[in-house]
């Protein structure tokens, strides 16, 4: 009884964990601008945490460089199951203008199961905020919870 | 003067808040924004600017094979990898691709950012040549 509250008021109130895999900071900096007032994606209860391992949703940008390759999958190896993975950009799906570089590893999805991608450059917060809520709801699908 | 910021105190106490309320209200983008890709096929002729001039090669044309009428021609266009700078669509001499203004592109699998279209590019005229050497088209 006591679980199932936790499980239900997990949903209600998705963590989430931004990961920089060496994004030119166009994607971060819209992204930052989520949290502010203006768009404020805590309406969803969304927050934002320190540590992956209190994360549910992870948020990753750019084209993962050859240099923060091995963190990054270190990183995301500690996020407890279920997790959902946001992509944020064109930078981890195709590799955009740094793509054929000698240390971009370019397609994000070889490493590990990209859920959400959200196209642009970089991509509108509007835009940010429905992929985050299509994460919320992949969420809920993970865990079992109509 | 013993208070002094409030006159910001009660004018934000009656003022709406600053969040939008996004998902709720839709809200418009400005003027000449660069979004998804629209793509017109009736009125491209193939001559390859667009791909030419992408810096993430993110067009590709797919060449099927020649027929009676003319050759197939795909071209796709993979919004995982443009990055909107609208250089396509400003270098297409016939204004076949368009940047639109929506800005949702939000997928769960890869192959939902590709959009494409195809057209058949014609032959050039067949040629006669007559006795006296000339060449006439039919």
């Amino acid at each position: 009884m006591f679980d199932k509250i936790v499980e239900e008021s997990k949903i209600k109130s998705p963590w989430l964990f931004h990961l920089n895999m060496g994004s030119c900071n166009g994607c971060d900096i819209e992204f930052v601008a989520l949290l502010t007032p203006r768009y404020d994606v805590e309406r969803f209860g969304i927050k934002l945490t320190g540590s992956p391992r209190h994360a549910d949703i992870v948020v990753v940008s750019g084209p993962l460089t050859s240099q923060v390759k091995d963190r990054v999958l270190k990183v995301i190896s500690q996020v407890p199951e279920p997790k959902v993975i946001v992509s944020l950009g064109s930078c981890p799906m195709s590799g955009n203008v740094f793509k054929g570089s000698y240390s971009v590893e370019a397609p994000v999805d070889r490493f590990f199961h990209v859920d959400v991608s959200v196209a642009g450059c970089p991509p509108k917060p509007e835009a940010m905020i429905d992929g985050i809520l299509k994460a919320v709801e992949i969420l809920k699908e993970k865990r079992g919870i109509k | 003067m013993g208070f002094p910021f409030i006159k910001y105190a009660i004018k934000n106490l009656f003022s709406k808040p600053s969040t939008e309320r996004y998902p709720y209200i839709k809200k418009e983008t400005p003027k000449e924004y660069r979004g998804k890709i629209k793509y017109y096929p009736d009125r491209c002729i193939a001559c390859g600017l667009c791909i030419r001039v992408c810096s993430p090669a993110a067009i590709t044309m797919i060449k099927g094979e020649k027929g009676e009428e003319g050759q197939k021609i795909t071209m796709q266009f993979n919004l995982n990898s443009c990055t909107f700078c609208k250089m396509c669509a400003d270098f297409c001499p016939r204004k076949s691709i368009e940047l639109t203004n929506e800005y949702s592109m939000v997928a769960t699998d890869k192959n939902e950012l590709i959009v494409s279209g195809s057209f058949i590019k014609k032959n050039p005229p067949k040629k006669n040549i007559n006795k006296t050497g000339g060449v006439q088209a039919v």
